[in-house]
């Protein structure tokens, strides 16, 4: 089952890569067909994907979230399933061409961790296990989106008018009012993986709440989009400003989950 | 909210740095990782324990604060509006966020927009009307939220005042007092899962306790394990560690005169000798003595034991060295062995009658999010026109551009499907 796991994850980086390569294509040439051909790979990756995961999770007989290659490619997993449904929901593959290098980032930091499977350690065996890692993914993953979101904003500025724009990427309200969606989603689902994560603790540590790093960061990334969503709804922050907000929040995303296991080490050592 | 944003802010600001700080450390600790000036100022930051210091728990009081006036005074407007967004008469007067003119089928857009059957009624001046609204809770949305923030900090705080915590460690047969309470914990029996590959797949101890303040009221017997604790006498037990302890034997001129189970990192006092201690400082299962590395173990089988000791004299260390099995330590009339390595439980004892509220807090929380961000209110209203056609008018107060858009296409959809009829 690791053996077919290993095959999909390889075929998985070609679709995510040759995916990538046609929404640039679709830019460069402006065709819609290059658009219609990309999605379809990256839905393609997307499936296969979600096999490949199947599989690990059979072989190793547990969910396939406790580890840096398994959040990693879960990670990638949630970033490619956000943005396809915005993507599709819509009707916006230029969103697709912007998010397509970072999920293809993300699959390569997976491919360069051990794909090595280890026993459990007792305090990861847990039904909340699944919960807690899973709306995490889901959670960055909508972050991401925003991100996306936000550089195209930043960068449609500074773009030339054309039909193509005008055609293809939102005006300047929807792609915020998107990007406000996709800091929704991120927001709720960022606060049910602390809550499940605080439940969890609880039981495993008998502390649901310890000021391990890992907590902090995530306390942090949360208190930023609270901050977000205080100055869109509060005072009207919308636009550029909103923009470079959501791209510090997603700085903020990636250092609770690289930057914190790099140089913070805590409980969530292992994650 | 300039004020709330600002705590947020600052809130973010001194986490993100606190937890760049290792935690509870000493003075000595900082000075040698930084520098002595550095550490001073952190300690007379209180940066080594930042979560718990005065400004901190500051922050979070004026942030508590800040929340609790802003849902009291947003409280009677926020009813006020609610009332508001189902009534008819306050919606009629308005342009609306987003309006058509001309349609012939409103109950169509209504349907389209899936408003709720729209209710007739009519404008100031008499002319006929529709009138639909949903979804008024997701004006609840931030007070709701609020009021789960403050739910949560309140459980937390009062938890962190008032929770008991002790911690009990030893070896199955051994009754132990639970810290100055009443209650008594025998261990029953501890055990080591181990698979295949010598990994731990799980801890367990098999617990009695005992009140010994109320006989045969409460108590009892339960078998916890890493995440799954239980709760007897009113507290809650769990397994949280485990380490190595040994049988240390004291005997006088050949005699034996005293056995205990020492953990790892505990002394035993021999009684016959005031002042004399002996302290088990460590257990190696595997022991292995690097040059230039020190003492160390190769696994954790027991293929090679060997005890490292201390022996105290009336608060001087009169001795120190790693000991092997059938190895003794002899001081005077004294003789001192270890034997019978074996893995001790321990167990941590809490009580915190606070934790429900934060968790209600959380789950609260939750739905205030949930509430704001996804229930969205919008109202949409009819007016009749002199033609016989209606004005059709739309308001969310958080639908924005998206809102609009859908009330526009579901204009565009009347028009084709009239065109096509």
């Amino acid at each position: 089952m690791l053996q077919i796991e290993n095959t999909l994850f390889t075929i998985v980086m070609l679709a995510y890569f040759a995916s990538m390569i046609l929404y640039f294509a679709f830019i460069a040439v402006k065709k819609d067909a290059v658009a219609r051909v990309a999605v379809g790979l990256q839905i393609a990756g997307f499936v296969l994907h979600t096999a490949a995961l199947v599989c690990r999770g059979i072989g190793a007989g547990r969910l396939p979230l406790t580890n840096q290659y398994e959040f990693a490619t879960s990670f990638a997993w949630g970033l490619c399933l956000v943005s396809l449904i915005f993507v599709i929901r819509f009707k916006f593959p230029v969103l697709g061409a912007f998010a397509a290098p970072v999920i293809f980032l993300i699959i390569g930091y997976a491919a360069m961790q051990s794909k090595d499977i280890k026993e459990l350690m007792p305090a990861l065996r847990s039904n909340w296990l699944g919960f807690h890692v899973s709306t995490a993914i889901i959670a960055y993953g909508a972050f991401g989106v925003s991100f996306v979101l936000s550089i195209i904003f930043l960068l449609r500025d500074r773009m030339k008018a054309s039909g193509f724009l005008d055609q293809h990427i939102p005006d300047r309200e929807k792609l915020d009012m998107i990007s406000y969606r996709s800091v929704s989603l991120g927001l709720l689902f960022l606060t049910f993986t602390i809550i499940t994560g605080a439940i969890w603790a609880e039981r495993a540590w008998g502390s649901y709440w310890s000021w391990d790093p890992k907590e902090t960061w995530s306390l942090v990334t949360w208190i930023i989009y609270a901050i977000y969503l205080h100055l869109r709804l509060r005072k009207g922050w919308r636009g550029r400003s909103a923009a470079i907000f959501c791209v510090v929040g997603f700085i903020c995303v990636m250092f609770t989950y690289l930057g914190v296991n790099t140089w913070l080490p805590g409980v969530h050592s292992y994650a | 909210m300039h004020f709330a944003i600002a705590l947020l802010l600052v809130l973010a600001l001194a986490c993100a740095a606190s937890s760049l700080i290792t935690q509870n450390q000493t003075y000595a600790w900082y000075s040698q990782r930084y520098s002595e000036r550095t550490a001073g100022l952190i300690m007379a930051l209180h940066l080594d324990d930042a979560f718990h210091s005065p400004w901190f728990i500051a922050i979070t009081a004026f942030l508590c604060l800040n929340l609790l006036l802003c849902n009291l005074l947003r409280l009677p407007r926020l009813i006020r509006r609610t009332q508001a967004e189902t009534r008819p008469e306050s919606a009629l007067k308005l342009p609306g966020d987003v309006s058509a003119q001309g349609v012939a089928d409103p109950g169509a857009v209504f349907q389209r927009l899936r408003m709720p059957k729209p209710t007739p009624c009519k404008t100031g001046d008499g002319r006929d009307a529709l009138f639909a609204a949903r979804h008024p809770a997701g004006l609840w949305g931030a007070w709701v939220c609020h009021l789960g923030i403050l739910l949560l900090i309140l459980g937390f705080s009062l938890g962190q005042m008032t929770q008991q915590q002790y911690t009990v460690y030893g070896v199955p047969g051994q009754i132990k007092r639970i810290g100055d309470t009443e209650c008594f914990l025998t261990i029953d029996d501890f055990r080591v899962d181990k698979r295949e590959d010598g990994s731990v797949a799980q801890y367990t101890t098999d617990i009695t306790v005992e009140n010994v303040a109320s006989v045969g009221t409460s108590g009892g017997s339960a078998s916890i394990s890493v995440n799954h604790p239980a709760t007897l006498c009113g507290m809650k037990f769990y397994q949280n560690a485990t380490g190595w302890a040994a049988q240390v034997d004291v005997y006088k001129d050949g005699k034996p005169i005293q056995q205990e189970v020492v953990c790892a990192g505990d002394y035993m006092s021999v009684k016959d000798k005031e002042g004399l201690v002996v302290m088990l400082n460590a257990l190696y299962p595997d022991y292995v003595m690097t040059p230039g590395v020190g003492p160390s173990t190769a696994s954790d089988q027991l293929n090679n034991p060997a005890y490292l000791y201390s022996v105290y004299y009336q608060g001087q260390v009169i001795g120190m060295n790693a000991l092997m099995n059938g190895e003794e330590i002899t001081i005077d009339a004294y003789t001192v062995t270890f034997s019978n390595p074996q893995s001790y439980t321990l167990i941590q004892v809490k009580v915190d009658r606070f934790t429900f509220l934060a968790l209600i807090g959380g789950l609260v929380t939750m739905l205030g999010l949930a509430l704001a961000l996804y229930v969205q209110p919008a109202r949409v209203w009819a007016i009749r026109q002199d033609d016989g056609l209606w004005a059709l008018y739309g308001q969310s107060r958080k639908g924005g551009a998206l809102f609009r858009e859908r009330f526009n296409k579901a204009i565009d959809q009347r028009s084709q499907d009239h065109a096509s009829d």
